[in-house]
C-alpha cells in the first residue's frame, strides 16, 4: 500500500477532481432559465460533500436536473456531475413522483395503450379540450405537439413482413427499437432493416423488450426502471449467445442501457455492454474494415443540419454519424452548435417546464432557421419532436438519410 | 461592540484560544468585569490547529487515567452545552494485523475503570457502521469520541462573556505586564491595526496566551518552562470516515481520523520545536509522509483522496516545576497561582491540557480568580448552555430550508435566526464549497469580531472548502466593503488570504491541489492582477 | 480513422491550429477534453506583457528579443513574430471575434480590480487605455447589476479613483434579471449572458441604464454580454445614448466563452471534426514516429493521422499532471521540463514565481516532442503545455497558444 502512496486521486463519479471552475455552469441548460435550480456544479460536487456528511443536504431543488451531462462533457476534470447528481437522487430523495410524470415515463405503456386507438389518440391529443384537460388535470403543456402514435407497430410490421425473410441472411445482428420506433415511428426501423438486408445481415427482434427506462430514472422510478432494465440486458446477453451484436437507432437508449444501467440501476452490464451499439457506428466500423460497401443513389441531393444530441455527445460517438453521413456523394453536412434542444426526454412536456423547455431551445432554433437546411439530422427521438415542433423543419435520423439515399440493388450486388 | 470601554476591571484575561475564551465566559458568569484581549484573532493558535476531536478519553484511558477521566466527563458536558458545535459521530478503536490484538482487552478495562462506555464489536459490525475502515482490521472498541468545532466554540464562548458583560478587544496585543510593588495591576496593550498603546488596570490579570503564554510571564519576570510540541495534520477534501476512527494501541503518531464538517482530517505528528519557532512552524515532506502513510492504513481510500491542506499547531506543554530538564512534562491542566508561585500577586498563568478540556480550565482558573478577589459564586459554566444551543431551535419542522441556512446552522446554532435571509442578496453564496451566504457574512461582520477575511474564514468556513478560496475570496473582499470595511485595506486583505490558503495547500501540492493553486493563480494573478 | 492531422485539446491554441491546418485543405480531427482555459479569459489576449525583471513591456517585439533561448517565442525565431501575431488577429477576426489593438505597442486593459495589465490585441468594447497617466476618462459611471457578486464594484472605482478618475457606483436591474438573481448561486457572468440574449430582455437593461446613468465620459459595464455572438454588444450600443465600455468580470468569462464558440464553429465550417468531452488515453509508436492514438469514448478506434499536435494546457488543464512522485505528461509520457524534488515545485510566497508555472512538455527547436530522450518527427507541441514561459510573470499565455500554434501548422503544412 504505501509503495503508491497519492499516485492516483480518484473519487466516487471524480468528486474529489472539481476544481469549481465553474465552467460546466456556463453549459448547463437549466439553470439559465431556471432559477430556483443550484447549478450543475452546485448541485453536485459542492452539495454532495454536505450530503456525505448529513443527508439532510439532500435538496429537492435538483431534480431539476435533466441529465443531458452537458456539464460533464464541458467539464475538463472528468467530473462526473450528472452522475453525482442522479446518484444523489436515487439515494436520497424520499418524494414519490406524481401520476402525470409516471404516465410520461412509462412510455411504453402508455404507447401499447395509445397503439391499439391511434387514429383516436392522434386526434383527441390534437383536440383543444384534451389539451386542456391534459394541461390541466394532467400537467402536460398544451402548446406541446405529441408525436402522432402509428396505427401499426413497428414490431407487428416486423412480423408480418419482415420476420421471415431474416433467416435466408448469411450474417445475423439483433435490433432494439425502442419506444419510438416500435410505437410513434416505425419507418427508421423499416429503414434499417433495409440497410442492414441491402448489406447482407439479417435483423432481428430481441426475445423480450421493454423501455430502457430513461423516462422512470428521470422522473423518479428507478425500481420499475431497474425491473425492466435486467429484462432487456437478460435478452441482450441471450443475443450475444448467438453472436448477435444487438443494434440501436436512438442514442438516449443506448446511453441508458451501456453508460446507466451499471452504475445508477446496479444492473451489471459489463459483459454485455460492447454487444450494444448505435446502428451508424456499427456500419461505420464495418466500412472502414472492408466488410461492407455501401452504393447511394446518383440523384440524391441534401443539404442537413446535425444537431448533436445530448448523450449522442456524452459517448463521444457523433462521429460515427456524421462521418457516415459524409460518406454520402449528395450530401451537404453542417455541423449546429453543440447545445441541449431543451426537450430532455419527458422534461419539455410537463407544463411547469414548457416555457423554460422552448427558452433552451431557442439559440439553436434560431440556428437552424437563419441555416434553412432541406432537413435537420440528429441520432435522438426527442430532440426529433421538439425541433419538428419548434422550427417546422423535418428532422431525420441519420439512418433514414442513409436509406433514403442507398442504392439498394447496387448495394446488395457490393456485398455478395 | 466595545462601546462601554473601561480602563478599570476584575480580571484581564490574556489570549483568544479556546481557554481564554472560556475563562472570559466563566469570570463573567461570575459576575467579574472581565475584558479579554488577543494579540490577532481568535482561535489564531493551537486552538485553531488541532483535530477538532471531542475526545471520549479511551485515547488516554490505559496511558493516563487522570486525563482519560476527565475527557469523559467534558465530553458529556460539552454535549450538553455546546450541542450546536459536536457531531455526535462515536468513535472506533480498531486493531489491525500489526497491532496486538490483546491490548484491546487492557483498552476496554481501562476505558470502563474511567467511566467511558467501550463496546467491542466485531469488524464486520465496524464495517458496517464506517465502510471506510481498513478491511484488514482484526477487531474494534466503539467508544463515545465525537467532532467538535473549535472555531464556533470559542466564537460561542466569547459571546456568552460579551453577553454578561466582558469586553473583549482582538488585534491588542500585551506589550508589557504593569506591576507595582510585587504586584501585577495591569497590561499595556499594542493594537496592531494601528500600533497605537493603551493600559489597562485590573486587580488580576490571567495568562491563558497558550504557548505565547512563555512571553507573557518572560513580562512579568516570571519563569514558566513551556515546551512546544509541534503537531501536524492534513484535511482531506471531503468526508471519507463518518466515525472518528483512532488505532486500538499506545497513542502515537497520525492515528485519529476525524470527521469535520466537510472534511476529515488526519493526525497528528508530534515533535518538540524550539521556540522560536512558533510563530513560523514549517511542515515537512517527512510529516506530510508520515501523516499519509498512517492514515491509509485507518482509511485505505485515503491513499487515493486529494488533500487539501496541511497544518500545524503548537501544544503549549510545561514541565514541572521541580524538573527543570523537561523531561517529566505534564499533559494535564497546569493552573499556577504567581503570588504562591514566584511571590507576585494578581497574576494567574492558566495552560496545558486539551482544546475539549477547556471549560475545566477555565473553571480552575475562575474558582482561582475568585478566591482572590474574594467572590463566592459557584460556577455555571457546566449546566448552562453556550448562544447557539440555548434558547429555541428557530427552525419550523415543516418549513424546508436551504442548503445554506442548514449549513450555517451548523456552524451558528440557534444564533441562525439572526441571520439575514430576507432578500436575494442576502440569501446569495459567497463561498459555494462551504455554503457561505451573504447573509451570514453580515452577521459576522457585524457581530463576531471580523476585521478581516481570515478573521470571516474562521466564523464562517469562507474559503475552506474544495478550492481554498479560488472565486469567494474576491466576492467576499467585495462584502467586506459593502459593510464597513476599507478598500484599500480590503484589497490587502484579499492579497494576505491568497497566501494563507496557499501556505497551506503547497506542503501537498500535488494532483489535483496544485492544479487548484494554478488556476487560483491564473484567476487572480492573471485575469485580475493581484499582486501584479 | 484516419486525418492528415490530429489535434490533441480544444483550447485556443489547439483551434487555432485546427482552423489553419483545416483551411489549407487538411483533414482534421480535434481531440477535446471538456472546456478550456479561455473559460477564464480577460477579453483581451497578450503578446509580452512584461520583461524578465517585471517591469512592464511597451514594445513586444524588441522585448521578446531578449527573451531566454528556451522560451517558445525564441524558439519561433523573432523574424517570424510579426507576420505570425498579424497572421492571429486575422484569424480571430475571420471567426468574427473583433479586436484592437496591434503588436507594435501594447495598450493596457482594465482587470477585474480595477488595476491595469498590459495586452495586445483586445476584444471590441472593452474598455482600452493607451497607459496609467492617460485615461481616456474623467469621469465615469461604473454600472453593476444587482446582486452580481464576480464584479467587484468597490475595488475597480477605487482603483480608477487612485488614477485620478472620478467614479461613481450605480446599480441597477430589470424583472428578468431580478428572476435570474433568485439562484443564489448561479448568477455569474455566463449566466447573465444567457438571460440577456434575449432582445427585450436587453432593451430593458438598456432603458433601465438611461434613465438611471447622468453624464459621465463613459459608462463601464461587466462583460456579461454576447454569450455566443457579439450581436447584443452592437445593439447595446445603438440604445445606450453614452459611450459604454466594458470591464472583465470573474470567471466563467463571457468573452471567452464566445471566443470558444466562434472558433470551434470556424472550425466546424473549415471542414474540420471536433470530438468533444473526449481525451486521448495513449499512442501508438513506431520508433520515433507516433502511428496513431486512441481515446477514453472510442478504445476499440485508433485514429490515425500523418501528424499530431499536443495542445492540452498546464496543470489545471491536466495536459500536465503531477503526484507525489513527480510531473508527467499523462497521454504519452513525454519529456517534460520539471524539478525533480516536489519541494521545488514552488515557493512559500504565492506572490513570487512559481517555478511550476514553467514546467510543461520538452520540445526541441522546432517544437518536436521529446520521448525517452528521442525526437518525436510528426508530433509537436504546442501552448500552454509547452515549458519554458510563465504566463503570469510575463503575460504572454495568449500570445504563445496563438503563435506557437500557427508557427506549427506551418511547419505541417510545410509553409514555415
Amino acid at each position: 500500500m504505501a509503495e503508491g502512496i497519492q499516485l492516483k486521486n480518484i473519487s466516487g463519479n471524480n468528486l474529489e477532481q472539481c476544481l469549481k471552475c465553474s465552467i460546466c455552469t456556463a453549459y448547463c441548460p437549466v439553470s439559465a432559465v431556471e432559477p430556483k435550480y443550484p447549478g450543475p456544479k452546485h448541485s453536485g460536487p459542492d452539495q454532495e460533500r454536505y450530503r456525505l456528511k448529513d443527508s439532510k443536504f439532500f435538496d429537492e431543488a435538483l431534480k431539476m436536473c435533466l441529465n443531458c451531462k452537458r456539464c460533464e462533457v464541458a467539464c475538463p476534470s472528468g467530473v462526473r456531475i450528472a452522475d453525482i447528481i442522479q446518484a444523489s437522487r436515487i439515494t436520497y430523495s424520499t418524494h414519490r413522483p406524481i401520476p402525470r410524470d409516471i404516465m410520461l415515463a412509462n412510455t411504453d405503456f402508455v404507447g401499447t395503450m395509445a397503439n391499439m386507438v391511434a387514429p383516436i389518440v392522434n386526434a383527441t391529443l390534437g383536440l383543444k379540450p384534451v389539451k386542456a384537460v391534459l394541461h390541466g388535470v394532467m400537467g402536460i403543456d398544451k402548446h406541446r405537439t405529441f408525436p402522432a402514435y402509428s396505427s401499426q407497430k413497428f414490431e407487428t410490421w416486423y412480423k408480418r413482413m419482415a420476420a421471415k425473410k431474416q433467416d435466408s441472411y448469411s450474417k445475423h445482428v439483433s435490433y432494439f427499437h425502442g419506444c419510438y420506433v416500435n410505437y410513434n415511428f416505425p419507418q427508421l426501423g423499416k429503414d434499417l432493416v433495409k440497410i442492414m438486408n441491402a448489406v447482407g445481415y439479417g435483423v432481428h427482434l430481441l426475445e423480450k423488450e421493454k423501455c430502457c427506462g430513461v423516462a422512470l430514472i428521470a422522473n423518479g422510478l428507478s425500481g420499475q426502471a431497474r425491473r425492466q432494465g435486467k429484462v432487456n440486458i437478460r435478452s441482450i446477453r441471450k443475443a450475444a449467445e448467438q453472436n448477435r451484436i444487438v443494434l440501436t437507432t436512438s442514442s438516449t437508449c443506448t446511453f441508458t442501457m451501456r453508460d446507466e444501467y451499471e452504475h445508477l440501476l446496479d444492473i451489471k452490464t459489463d459483459d454485455v455492454r460492447e454487444n450494444i451499439t448505435l446502428a451508424t457506428r456499427f456500419l461505420y466500423r464495418l466500412i472502414e474494415k472492408g466488410d461492407i460497401k455501401l452504393a447511394f443513389r446518383k440523384d440524391f441531393k441534401m443539404r442537413t443540419a446535425y444537431h448533436s444530441a445530448c448523450h449522442m455527445e456524452k459517448m463521444g460517438w457523433i462521429i460515427y454519424s456524421t462521418e457516415l453521413l459524409k460518406m454520402i456523394p449528395g450530401l451537404e453536412l453542417i455541423m449546429l452548435d453543440s447545445q441541449c434542444c431543451g426537450i430532455a426526454g419527458t422534461y419539455g412536456f410537463k407544463k411547469e417546464n414548457y416555457q423554460r423547455s422552448q427558452e433552451i431551445g431557442s439559440r439553436l432554433f434560431k440556428q437552424i432557421k437563419e441555416l434553412n437546411p432541406d432537413c435537420v439530422s440528429t441520432d435522438c427521438e426527442t430532440c426529433k419532436w421538439q425541433i419538428e415542433m419548434s422550427t417546422g423543419y423535418e428532422v431525420k435520423n441519420p439512418i433514414s438519410i442513409l436509406a433514403d439515399a442507398l442504392d439498394v440493388e447496387e448495394t446488395i450486388k457490393l456485398n455478395q | 461592540m466595545n462601546s462601554k470601554q473601561n480602563d478599570n476591571y476584575d480580571v484581564i484575561i490574556i489570549g483568544g484560544g479556546i481557554t481564554g475564551a472560556g475563562t472570559a465566559r466563566d469570570c463573567a458568569l461570575r459576575g467579574l468585569k472581565v475584558l479579554l484581549v488577543e494579540k490577532f484573532d481568535f482561535t489564531n493558535g493551537a486552538t485553531g490547529r488541532n483535530h477538532g476531536l471531542l475526545h471520549s478519553g479511551a485515547r488516554y484511558a490505559v496511558t493516563d487515567p487522570e486525563s482519560a477521566t476527565e475527557c469523559i466527563k467534558e465530553n458529556m458536558v460539552l454535549r450538553r452545552i455546546a450541542k450546536h458545535c459536536i457531531e455526535e459521530t462515536d468513535g472506533l478503536f480498531i486493531t489491525l494485523p500489526e497491532d496486538d490484538i490483546n491490548y484491546q482487552k487492557t483498552f476496554v478495562e481501562a476505558c470502563t475503570r474511567a467511566g467511558i462506555s467501550a463496546n467491542i464489536i466485531s469488524p464486520e459490525e465496524a464495517l458496517r457502521l464506517d465502510p471506510s475502515v481498513n478491511p484488514n482490521l482484526l477487531g474494534a472498541v466503539r467508544v463515545p469520541d465525537a467532532s467538535i468545532d473549535p472555531f464556533h466554540l470559542t466564537t460561542a464562548n466569547v459571546l456568552d462573556a460579551r453577553q454578561h458583560g466582558a469586553d473583549v478587544l482582538t488585534y491588542h496585543e500585551v506589550v508589557a505586564i504593569l506591576t507595582s510593588n510585587g504586584r501585577v495591576e495591569g497590561v499595556r496593550l499594542r493594537n496592531n491595526h494601528t500600533g497605537e498603546e493603551i493600559e489597562k488596570h485590573a486587580a488580576l490579570v490571567i495568562n491563558a496566551a497558550g504557548i505565547w503564554g512563555h512571553d507573557i510571564a518572560k513580562m512579568a519576570d516570571i519563569k514558566i518552562n513551556m515546551f512546544p510540541a509541534k503537531g501536524t495534520l492534513l484535511v482531506f477534501g471531503h468526508r471519507v470516515n463518518k466515525m472518528v476512527i483512532n488505532r486500538c494501541r499506545k497513542p502515537a503518531n497520525a492515528d485519529i481520523l476525524v470527521p469535520d464538517d466537510a472534511v476529515c482530517v488526519i493526525g497528528t505528528t508530534s515533535d518538540r520545536v524550539s521556540y522560536d519557532t512558533v510563530d513560523n512552524l514549517k511542515i515537512t515532506s517527512e510529516e506530510v509522509d508520515t501523516l499519509i502513510r498512517e492514515g491509509e492504513k485507518l482509511a485505505p481510500s485515503l491513499a487515493t483522496t486529494r488533500i487539501l491542506r496541511a497544518y500545524a499547531g503548537v501544544r503549549p506543554l510545561v514541565a514541572a516545576d521541580n524538573d527543570p530538564t523537561g523531561r517529566s512534562i505534564s499533559r494535564g491542566i497546569v493552573c499556577l497561582d504567581h503570588e504562591k508561585r514566584d511571590g507576585l500577586a494578581g497574576m494567574i498563568t492558566i495552560t496545558g491540557g486539551k482544546m475539549m478540556t477547556y471549560r475545566l480550565m477555565a473553571e480552575q482558573a475562575t474558582d482561582l480568580a475568585c478566591k482572590k478577589l474574594g467572590i463566592d459564586k459557584a460556577c455555571e459554566t457546566a449546566t448552562t448552555p453556550l448562544p447557539g444551543t440555548a434558547g429555541k431551535d428557530p427552525d419550523n419542522p415543516h418549513h424546508t430550508y436551504s442548503t445554506a441556512h442548514k449549513a450555517a446552522k451548523g456552524r451558528q446554532g440557534n444564533r441562525v435566526k439572526e441571520i439575514d435571509e430576507r432578500t436575494e442578496d442576502d440569501r446569495a453564496l459567497i463561498c459555494e464549497c462551504e455554503e457561505v451566504s451573504v447573509g451570514e457574512a453580515k452577521y459576522a461582520i457585524e457581530e463576531l469580531h471580523v476585521h478581516d477575511l481570515l478573521n470571516l474564514r474562521r466564523r464562517t468556513r469562507v474559503g475552506m472548502g474544495t478550492c481554498q478560496g479560488e472565486l469567494c475570496a474576491c466576492r467576499a473582499a467585495g462584502v467586506m466593503c459593502e459593510n464597513g470595511v476599507k478598500v484599500d485595506k480590503a484589497m490587502t486583505d484579499l492579497t494576505k488570504f491568497i497566501n494563507e490558503r496557499w501556505k497551506g495547500m503547497r506542503p501537498v501540492a500535488w494532483g489535483s491541489t496544485l492544479d487548484e493553486a494554478q488556476l487560483t493563480t491564473i484567476i487572480y494573478q492573471g485575469l485580475c492582477g493581484l499582486g501584479i | 480513422m484516419r486525418y492528415d492531422t490530429i489535434i490533441i485539446g480544444g483550447g485556443l491554441s489547439g483551434l487555432t491550429a485546427g482552423i489553419t491546418l483545416a483551411k489549407a485543405g487538411q483533414k482534421v480531427c480535434i481531440v477535446s477534453a471538456g472546456q478550456s482555459s479561455l473559460h477564464f479569459h480577460s477579453g483581451s489576449f497578450d503578446l509580452l506583457g512584461y520583461d524578465a525583471d517585471g517591469e512592464v513591456v511597451t514594445h513586444p517585439l524588441q522585448a521578446i528579443a531578449d527573451l531566454k533561448a528556451e522560451h517558445p517565442y525564441s524558439k519561433i525565431g523573432i523574424s517570424n513574430i510579426e507576420h505570425l501575431a498579424s497572421q492571429a488577429k486575422t484569424l480571430l477576426s475571420e471567426a468574427g471575434i473583433s479586436v484592437m489593438g496591434n503588436y507594435e505597442q501594447n495598450h493596457y486593459r482594465v482587470t477585474p480590480l480595477g488595476t491595469l495589465k498590459p495586452a495586445w490585441l483586445t476584444t471590441e468594447g472593452y474598455a482600452m487605455i493607451d497607459g496609467p497617466e492617460r485615461l481616456p476618462w474623467k469621469k465615469v459611471e461604473l454600472l453593476n447589476i444587482q446582486g452580481f457578486m464576480d464584479f467587484p464594484t468597490q475595488f475597480i472605482a477605487e482603483n480608477l479613483r487612485m488614477m485620478g478618475v472620478e467614479c461613481q457606483i450605480k446599480t441597477f436591474t430589470t424583472d428578468k434579471l431580478s428572476t435570474a438573481r433568485q439562484s443564489p448561486t448561479e448568477m455569474r457572468a455566463t449566466n447573465i449572458a444567457k438571460v440577456l440574449a434575449n432582445k427585450d430582455a436587453l432593451s430593458k437593461v438598456s432603458e433601465r441604464i438611461n434613465a438611471i446613468s447622468g453624464d459621465p465620459d463613459a459608462l463601464l459595464l461587466p462583460a456579461v454580454l454576447g454569450f455566443s455572438n457579439a450581436e447584443s454588444l452592437d445593439e447595446m450600443k445603438q440604445w445606450i445614448k453614452k459611450p459604454v465600455q466594458y470591464i472583465a468580470t470573474l470567471p466563467p468569462s463571457v468573452s471567452g466563452v464566445r471566443t470558444t464558440i466562434l472558433l470551434k464553429r470556424l472550425f466546424a465550417q473549415a471542414g474540420g471534426t471536433l470530438l468533444v468531452g473526449d481525451s486521448a488515453t495513449t499512442g501508438q509508436f513506431s520508433g520515433n514516429h507516433l502511428v496513431s492514438i486512441t481515446t477514453d469514448h472510442l478504445p476499440d478506434e485508433k485514429l490515425y493521422a500523418d501528424h499530431f499536435i499536443l495542445a492540452s494546457g498546464s496543470f489545471m488543464s491536466h495536459g500536465i499532471r503531477s503526484n507525489y512522485a513527480g510531473v508527467y505528461e499523462p497521454v504519452f509520457k513525454l519529456d517534460v521540463d520539471a524539478a525533480k524534488k516536489r519541494d521545488d515545485w514552488s515557493v512559500t510566497n504565492a506572490f513570487e514565481t512559481q517555478p511550476y508555472m514553467e514546467f510543461g512538455v520538452h520540445t526541441d527547436k522546432d517544437f518536436h516532442a521529446t520521448k525517452d530522450g528521442k525526437n518525436i518527427e510528426n508530433l509537436y507541441a504546442i501552448g500552454s503545455v509547452l515549458s519554458g514561459h510563465n504566463s503570469i510573470k510575463h503575460a504572454d499565455g495568449t500570445g504563445v497558444s496563438l503563435l506557437t500554434a500557427l508557427y506549427v501548422a506551418k511547419k505541417i503544412t510545410g509553409k514555415g
